[in-house]
């Protein structure tokens, strides 16, 4: 990833791409559960067609603290596709999550306010593990940056398998897909924080979810150090791992999910710390 | 150098007596003018600073007076504890008083300093003369709506020079014996302030404050009774003890000296006296919390930094801070009122900064005078306001204060602010802690024993999970403060008093400025106070479009993109108003429900005794391998 206009192509091509991302895997999932699916293409079809629904908001603070979930979470992106500083990384990409919290809890919406209080709980479940992940990049690499790991010549999985594991049982909680989607359960809290927004407003929550999509398989692709296509390989495996875990388990509550994070994800990922400082391996 | 020093011990202290005889007109004039000569002096001070630090003399005479005043102290507790009968506060004054007689006839005599002044002081001098004078500004207002006589609102704001006078003293001070001298002050004069309303409760409280900082006092003395009598020490002195710790190597008097400093910072478990302090008005809890007492912890820790780095002593403090950070987080989520919630994020971002200073290395350094100084200026803003909620909108819950950004825009615009001052890039605490995450990883990283590594793995662990708790609760905080409604979507500033408005305004462009100024703060200001304190140069340079300090690198552009889009954007969503777009009311499922603000509490009070006792663990694990070593 050095070559800068790839970088710049890769930062603004990043919605739509998270968009086919979406695109695919409802395509996928829907094959799972032998149903045809909708077209690649529903995503931007959806998109087409909110922008001509009626302009409705709650009031304009809500309206626009989801403009800046989005703008922020592109920049978080960007930081990532670009090789900065991981925790930096982390960090925006907490913040961009604080908004769209924030937002939910500016609305006077019940519905609205369980959805920001379970985001902020999810966020409390996968930010640490995230952080230790990036303290053991730090110990491998001699740098927190994550142009570093792009660069290693050994792929980085070889290196902290088990960081990789501990990536992999968060991220359903960073993607808000079953067994950890409380965030958004849609038959209890009717899609949480982005229930309140409609039509043109609600494209930049939509589209922000899939920006999430390239935030986290490059996290899972920097797994695969300077060897791309081994990176496009793992990448390739964790989306179908994510959709097959989405389509076969039932969603757990929030405490169940903060106990398997904290006692299970969490000394995975403090385990790998540890081998990594003694340099086990 | 050494009269304009001496001047910011007198002026407060002339301050403070005409302030009981003054009415309050003059007063009025009087304190704010002494607010800008004491800050003006305190630049002045930092930016005329030397290479070397400056240290001057008393006259002989001035020993016997800190004697006697120690006793004349010891003699007010020892009576304020028998009036009311609490025999804690009279034991542990007496013993001291026992002690002190002990060592005043053991004393060494010899020619030394006894006012050491370097840079750290000086950044000292800024915080505390700045940050107390606008909250004895924002007094004048708000004692006069206190419920009490004349006489008593005069000796409030009397009280709060003392206590400016103290703190300069005590930053200054090099001599152990002045230096309890001051540290006892300062003591006093938060109990003075917390029973000021003297009801029950306060009385109460003021009495747990009183004997809890006694052990602090006990400690400084245990520090000279050891530097006495082992062999090498001879002089109690800062300086001395600094300069000889290497070739001595015992390192109990330090051990002693972190106690008293991690006492007053309110760690488990002496953290209830802090939270017990809010029962007094509200600028004393800002002064407690943000310029004054509670930053008397890492300026001793940052003192002693260089003597304890690297030995179990300092090992055993990060466990201690590591886990009160967290613990703090923790016990914070169970609280509903605003004051509280402010207090234990205090005792957690405290045990930040000490956790930093005892590490010692240059960025740690670095990144706890940046904590110091941010979460001074933050606190105080935070605190201040929380007053301005009380007085004029009533509100101390956060679960009562969803109406807020409705009614007062202005008062929540700062409420936001401070909180994001707390939790967002590029804001100075936000770079503290994420500096401390890089240091501390790169610490683990190059220490050679396997144990020391483990235990760097963990304190990570503990301070990373304490960073996501302590971001949820400021969500929760954040949250409450821009809610509204549809219906009213008009921004209109409230009406305040000039001076509430002044204070305020003064407060939030402080924040603003010194966030926008970092890349130049860093070197101008922090980075020369940390050389000070390791005693080597800290090497920072702009590389590019980043500015690196030792092995840290910050880079500048995300930073500032990100000071773009959170925290300004944020502020705008509060002001921004869409046009011609409809308004729809939010969906309730087809229900009609009651709104309630909807927010997890989470009941952490069965956790919370358990925090008490890991707390004295820790501190008898201080003592102990401060003795074996």
């Amino acid at each position: 990833m050095n070559n800068i206009v790839v970088q710049i192509l890769l930062i603004a091509l990043a919605p739509i791409l998270g968009g086919l991302i979406y695109g695919l895997e409802r395509k996928v999932k829907a094959r799972m559960q032998r149903r045809i699916g909708p077209p690649l293409l529903q995503p931007f079809y959806d998109f087409l067609k909110f922008a001509d629904k009626r302009k409705m908001i709650v009031h304009s603070t809500h309206a626009f603290l989801g403009l800046l979930h989005f703008v922020s979470l592109w920049f978080a992106v960007a930081v990532l596709i670009m090789g900065g500083d991981f925790i930096l990384i982390i960090f925006l990409h907490l913040l961009s999550t604080a908004v769209i919290i924030l937002a939910g809890f500016s609305t006077r919406s019940i519905f609205s306010h369980l959805g920001a209080n379970r985001s902020a709980i999810s966020v409390l479940a996968y930010e640490p593990v995230l952080i230790i992940i990036a303290i053991s990049a730090y110990m491998l690499t001699g740098s927190f940056d994550v142009s570093a790991l792009y660069a290693s010549e050994i792929p980085v999985l070889f290196k902290m398998p088990l960081a990789f594991i501990a990536l992999l049982l968060i991220l359903p909680v960073k993607l808000k897909k079953s067994p950890f989607d409380v965030s958004e359960a849609h038959q209890e809290v009717v899609g949480g924080v982005e229930l309140e927004y409609s039509g043109i407003f609600y494209e930049a929550v939509y589209t922000a979810k899939w920006l999430d999509y390239i935030f986290v398989y490059l996290l899972v692709f920097m797994f695969g150090g300077a060897n791309i296509w081994l990176g496009l390989v793992l990448v390739a495996l964790t989306f179908i791992y994510i959709n097959a875990l989405d389509n076969s388990t039932a969603r757990v509550n929030y405490k169940q999910m903060l106990r398997f994070c904290l006692w299970v994800a969490l000394p995975i990922a403090f385990v790998n710390l540890l081998l990594t400082m003694f340099g086990v391996l | 150098m050494a009269p304009i020093i001496v001047s910011l011990f007198i002026l407060p202290v002339v301050v403070s007596l005409l302030l009981l005889f003054l009415p309050k007109a003059a007063a009025k004039v009087l304190t704010i003018l002494a607010t800008l000569t004491l800050s003006g002096i305190s630049l002045y001070l930092y930016y005329s600073r030397g290479d070397q630090p400056i240290q001057f003399a008393v006259p002989a005479i001035v020993d016997k007076i800190v004697l006697i005043a120690d006793f004349a102290l010891l003699a007010y507790v020892i009576a304020q504890g028998f009036l009311q009968r609490n025999i804690l506060v009279w034991g542990l004054a007496a013993l001291q008083a026992g002690i002190l007689a002990y060592l005043a006839m053991n004393m060494p005599h010899g020619e030394y300093m006894q006012f050491y002044v370097d840079n750290l002081s000086l950044f000292m001098f800024i915080l505390i003369n700045v940050v107390s004078g606008v909250i004895a500004i924002y007094s004048l207002k708000y004692i006069d709506e206190e419920q009490c006589s004349p006489f008593r609102k005069k000796y409030f704001l009397s009280t709060i020079f003392w206590f400016i006078a103290a703190m300069n003293l005590l930053s200054a001070a090099d001599n152990l014996e002045y230096f309890y001298l001051f540290f006892e002050l300062t003591t006093i004069a938060s109990y003075l302030f917390i029973r000021f309303r003297l009801d029950k409760e306060s009385k109460q409280n003021a009495l747990t404050a009183l004997w809890m900082n006694q052990i602090g006092g006990l400690a400084i003395l245990g520090a000279i009774a050891y530097t006495i009598f082992t062999p090498g020490y001879g002089v109690p002195t800062f300086s001395h003890l600094l300069t000889q710790a290497p070739t001595v190597g015992v390192i109990l008097p330090f051990a002693f000296l972190a106690i008293a400093g991690l006492v007053k910072g309110a760690q488990y478990p002496f953290s209830k006296w802090l939270i017990g302090a809010m029962v007094a008005p509200t600028p004393v809890s800002a002064l407690l919390h943000s310029s004054t007492m509670v930053k008397i912890a890492p300026f001793i820790i940052l003192k002693i930094s260089p003597a304890i780095q690297g030995t179990p002593v300092a090992t055993v403090i990060i466990c201690l801070t590591a886990f009160v950070f967290i613990a703090a987080a923790i016990g914070a989520l169970a609280q509903d009122t605003f004051k509280k919630i402010l207090a234990h994020s205090t005792i957690a971002l405290l045990a930040l900064m000490i956790l930093m200073s005892a590490v010692g290395t240059p960025v740690a350094v670095t990144a706890a005078l940046m904590l110091i100084f941010f979460h001074g200026v933050s606190k105080c803003m935070l605190f201040l306001n929380a007053g301005i909620m009380e007085h004029v909108f009533h509100m101390k819950q956060t679960s009562s204060m969803t109406k807020l950004a409705e009614v007062g825009p202005y008062t929540s615009l700062i409420v936001a602010v401070g909180f994001m001052s707390l939790l967002l890039p590029p804001f100075g605490a936000f770079i503290g802690k994420w500096f401390s995450i890089e240091t501390l990883g790169t610490i683990g990283g190059a220490v050679i024993t396997p144990g020391y590594k483990l235990i760097s793995a963990l304190i990570l662990v503990m301070i990373v999970c304490g960073g996501a708790v302590l971001s949820l609760l400021y969500f929760k905080v954040l949250g409450s403060m821009i809610s509204r409604t549809g219906e009213r979507d008009k921004v209109k500033f409230e009406k305040l008093h000039p001076i509430y408005r002044g204070t305020m305004n003064f407060l939030l462009v402080t924040v603003l400025l010194c966030t926008i100024a970092l890349p130049w703060l860093i070197p101008g200001y922090f980075a020369p106070v940390a050389a000070t304190i390791i005693k080597s140069g800290v090497p920072v340079a702009f590389e590019g479009f980043a500015l690196t300090i030792d092995n840290v690198k910050l880079p500048l552009i995300p930073m500032i993109a990100a000071f773009v889009l959170l925290p300004l954007g944020i502020i705008a969503a509060m002001f921004v108003r869409f046009k011609n777009v409809d308004r729809a009311k939010e969906y309730a499922c087809g229900e009609k429900v009651e709104y309630n603000f909807a927010s997890f509490y989470f009941t952490t009070e069965k956790a919370t005794p358990y925090f008490v006792y890991a707390g004295i663990l820790f501190f008898v694990g201080i003592l102990l391998v401060g003795y074996l070593m």
